[in-house]
């Protein structure tokens, strides 16, 4: 629009000033064809008093040019007038013709062909040549008139153009600051945008990065726990697997352990603690240092849970559940406390699967919990589960979860002992995913290795 | 059952999990340092370890304070949920709220 403006303008400033600039020149030139008359006038006249006074024929060749060229003279002043619309130069332009006329018959060819009257042709030559002057001069004067006004209509136009190029400059320069204004603002709702986008992917690279530090910890405790060497104690076969929640990279407080500590036994520790992330790895290993501990102290289950649960409850650590269990190899006796943890599943060759008594507060709730050493007497060919609540609480009717897990126990049975904990895991987890954690341990007394108490 | 007016009663129904943390520390706060209380759960069908992590502590805060409190659970389900959590072992649970109340009324009179 700007732009519009100012070519429009432009194109009428340049219009103004040009017929201003035409006017002047028509004008200049108008009086110097107005000279050139009189001029012409002059010079015919003193050719003729020289050639009546000396008669020589050289002067009547200026005569004769100024004979031919006086009535283009009057044309040409005769069109500027018209052209300049000057009517009030005209009547004197048609005095100073028919002066001229009346010069030539009355005085030019008398003074030329005859010697007579030499005197009183030449005083009345002088006589029109003079009235010739003044009509001259009248037209030099209307145009000079003329010439003021245009030239100062000229100045106007000068003035104008300077105006319009002064606002054209202003012009320019605040469509310039408008759209460096305009551009910079832009530049700032870009650079906004820009910034908000840049911190909204990074937020989401920080959070992808998170989620792949989880998962890749999940990961990495999944391959440990799969990697795990068992006690090779020949009395017990074990088996175990863990599974991280499938439906995000949540790093599980899931966990077990299989030890074999001195005068033949093993412990079997199960544990979940309440959460996911690094606090719940944090509080998992603590608590598995402190069953660990105690079970190494030579400590009854119900007494490494209790020192357990002292120090958790101290250390403000999240709530955990858990299992601890000594089996001794000798005697196949199985004994264990639970601390709000769901019960062992003990399956006897020749009957069916069944939960085992249970239950005592969490670790970490209050410090005076006392817990129960539970001691069952197994059987060879017997096996003992431990699991965490993932195993049974995926469709939170627990009954229903606790009947799946002793029907999938019992299909285990049938399968090799080093594969019992994959079958329970897949008999459950066939139709649907693993939605929690899941650690399932088991072990599976050798039938050959039996040894009367 | 005069002073079955001085029970506070918390009830809380459905399935207790995370999705409802702040709902269930409300209806708990609600109820704490007053005595006695009874916690309704009989509408209860599961409770999430957050949950059930929110019903020990209130709990175990109670005994503490040495506030008298009475359980009403009757789904089964929810029954061997708290089984598990050993809430069970530590605290008075019922199966019907008469017999909570009774419980209570009976410790008033102490």
């Amino acid at each position: 629009m700007v732009v519009a403006a100012l070519v429009a303008g432009g194109i009428y400033v340049r219009s103004i000033v040009g017929a201003s600039f035409r006017e002047v020149e028509t004008i200049r030139s108008a009086r110097v064809h107005v000279a050139g008359m009189l001029k012409q006038q002059l010079d015919e006249e003193t050719a003729v008093r020289g050639y009546a006074s000396v008669r020589l024929p050289i002067f009547l060749s200026s005569y004769y040019g100024g004979r031919a060229n006086l009535p283009l003279y009057f044309d040409r002043v005769g069109s500027d007038l018209a052209t300049l619309q000057v009517e009030s130069a005209v009547p004197a332009l048609k005095d100073a013709i028919n002066t001229n006329r009346r010069w030539l018959h009355q005085v030019a060819f008398p003074l030329i062909t005859t010697r007579r009257n030499r005197r009183q042709l030449e005083l009345h030559g002088k006589t029109l040549v003079d009235r010739f002057r003044i009509d001259a001069s009248s037209i030099d004067s209307a145009l000079a008139r003329l010439a003021a006004v245009a030239n100062s209509r000229a100045q106007e136009a000068v003035l104008l153009v300077g105006a319009f190029a002064a606002a054209a400059i202003v012009a320019i320069v605040l469509a310039a600051l408008i759209f460096t204004v305009q551009q910079f603002r832009l530049g700032l709702r870009l650079e906004r945008q820009r910034a908000a986008s840049e911190s909204e992917r990074r937020r989401s690279v920080e959070m992808q990065a998170a989620y792949e530090t989880e998962k890749r910890i999940a990961d990495v405790m999944q391959e440990a726990f799969s990697q795990r060497i068992f006690p090779d104690v020949p009395a017990v076969r074990l088996s175990a697997t863990y599974d991280p929640a499938s439906e995000q990279a949540k790093i599980g407080g899931d966990w077990y352990d299989a030890l074999q500590l001195p005068n033949d036994r093993v412990l079997l520790a199960i544990g979940d603690v309440t959460g996911h992330g690094i606090d719940a790895v944090v509080a998992m290993n603590k608590a598995r240092q402190l069953i660990i501990g105690g079970a190494l102290l030579d400590a009854s289950p119900d007494k490494v849970l209790a020192h357990a649960n002292f120090e958790l409850v101290r250390a403000r650590s999240p709530i955990i559940t858990a299992v601890s269990a000594i089996i001794d190899t000798e005697t196949l006796e199985f004994s264990y406390a639970a601390a709000g943890h769901p019960p062992p599943v003990l399956l006897e060759p020749g009957r069916r699967a069944r939960l085992l008594d249970f239950g005592a507060l969490p670790l970490g709730v209050a410090a005076k919990t006392q817990y129960r050493t539970y001691r069952i007497q197994t059987v060879p060919g017997a096996m003992i589960v431990l699991y965490t609540d993932g195993a049974i609480e995926h469709s939170r009717n627990i009954s229903e979860g606790e009947a799946e897990l002793l029907e999938a126990v019992e299909a285990a049975a049938q399968q090799p002992t080093d594969r019992a904990a994959n079958v329970i895991r897949d008999t459950i987890f066939t139709q649907r995913k693993v939605a929690d954690d899941v650690a399932i341990l088991t072990a599976t007394f050798s039938a050959a290795m039996r040894r009367s108490a | 059952m005069s002073e079955n007016n001085s029970i506070k009663v918390v009830r809380l129904s459905g399935e207790l999990e995370i999705a409802r943390k702040d709902e269930i520390r409300a209806a708990l706060a609600s109820a704490e340092q007053v005595t006695p209380v009874l916690l309704d759960l009989a509408g209860v069908t599961y409770a999430d370890s957050i949950a059930l992590t929110e019903l020990l502590r209130f709990c175990i805060e109670a005994e503490h304070e040495h506030r008298r409190v009475a359980l009403v659970i009757q789904s089964p389900q929810f029954s061997r949920l708290v089984q598990y959590a050993g809430l069970a072992s530590a605290f008075k649970i019922f199966d019907d709220s008469e017999r909570a109340r009774a419980y209570l009324d009976d410790g008033e009179g102490r």
